[in-house]
């Protein structure tokens, strides 16, 4: 009788413990995640802009591994920065969100400048939204 | 460049109808919601969340990326996009609205004004009329706005299992907090 019951307390404890791990699961870490795809930001753009239904289907939750011109840079309040790369070369690119559970390697960019990130893509409203990128 | 062609373009994607010269935007919006249930209390945080307002007549648009918000805990984050809001089927949520009783206000000066705003939000693919008070704020020629409404879950037909019931509360609290910059048409 006992067994069983240290058994049954075992178990549960270990439920528990499950349940927690589950619970308190941390995020993906990006920086050491593999990319779904590697392509350009007019690449995506385009993707995004000929056929909004199929890219969602298509790099929806995905990490792309993006390349692109910096078109701007903004730091919100929190000091979050997002980085939008050029996409039709017009006003509409790709905006990537920075992760801000990360430290990222550096926060100057300059206009222009050839850059490649790593996010997850979260679809198009104007531009195409990347969030939680990080430099590689 | 053909700006013309541009702001048409914008307002294409953003199905405006209206051509103006006092049109406003951002596309670095913050919008945030949180559920105060009795066990949890859950945040999310979007802040690339795109806007226009026209102050010419009062007409304001929002949409969102349903994945673009971020959650503390991933879990969270999973089963807000997989169960509750089904983002890969509905990626977007989106208001289209009118200011009552709009006077067009001016960027010279500084100054509040609250305002209540009625219009069609569609999330999870539902569409709902809702009126919800807010207020435009002019601060050195910069237009802003933010307003806090409450939403209830059951009205865009998000359904929560009985087993997290004490987890997740059946209305949520959405803010939101706007800075516009003028749309150089």
């Amino acid at each position: 009788m006992k067994k069983i019951i240290i058994i049954a307390v075992g178990l549960l404890l270990l439920g528990l413990a499950g349940a927690m791990l589950l619970y308190h699961k941390p995020h993906q870490d990006i920086s050491q995640a593999d990319p779904d795809y590697i392509m350009t930001s007019p690449e995506l753009f385009a993707a995004f802009e000929t056929d909004e239904a199929s890219a969602n289907e298509k790099y929806l939750d995905k990490i792309i591994q993006i390349s692109g011109k910096v078109a701007s840079t903004t730091t919100d309040e929190e000091g979050l920065m997002s980085i939008t790369l050029e996409g039709d070369g017009l006003m509409f690119g790709v905006i990537c969100k920075l992760d801000g559970l990360s430290e990222p390697k550096r926060k100057d960019f300059s206009q222009g400048e050839e850059i490649r990130l790593k996010g997850i893509c979260s679809g198009m409203l104007m531009d195409v939204v990347l969030v939680r990128c990080v430099e590689v | 460049m053909n700006k013309s062609l541009l702001l048409f373009l914008l307002i294409l994607t953003l199905g405006y109808t209206d051509l103006s010269a006092q049109q406003y935007f951002t596309r670095a919006g913050n919008v945030s919601f949180t559920s105060e249930a009795p066990l949890e209390k859950i945040e999310a945080v979007n802040q690339s969340a795109v806007s226009i307002i026209d102050l010419e007549n009062g007409q304001l648009e929002f949409a969102v990326l349903i994945k673009a918000f971020l959650f503390e805990k991933a879990l969270m984050q999973e089963h807000f996009n997989e169960n509750y809001m089904e983002s890969s089927k509905f990626p977007k949520a989106t208001f289209k609205g009118q200011i009552q009783d709009y006077t067009p206000i001016s960027l010279a000066e500084d100054a509040k004004y609250p305002v209540k705003v009625k219009g069609q939000i569609i999330i999870h693919g539902q569409s709902k009329e809702i009126e919800v008070d807010g207020e435009l704020r002019v601060q050195d020629g910069i237009l802003s706005a933010q307003s806090a409404f409450e939403l209830t879950l059951a009205d865009f037909e998000i359904k929560i299992p009985k087993i997290v019931r004490d987890n997740i509360a059946r209305i949520v609290k959405v803010m939101l907090e706007m800075k516009y910059e003028k749309f150089n048409g």
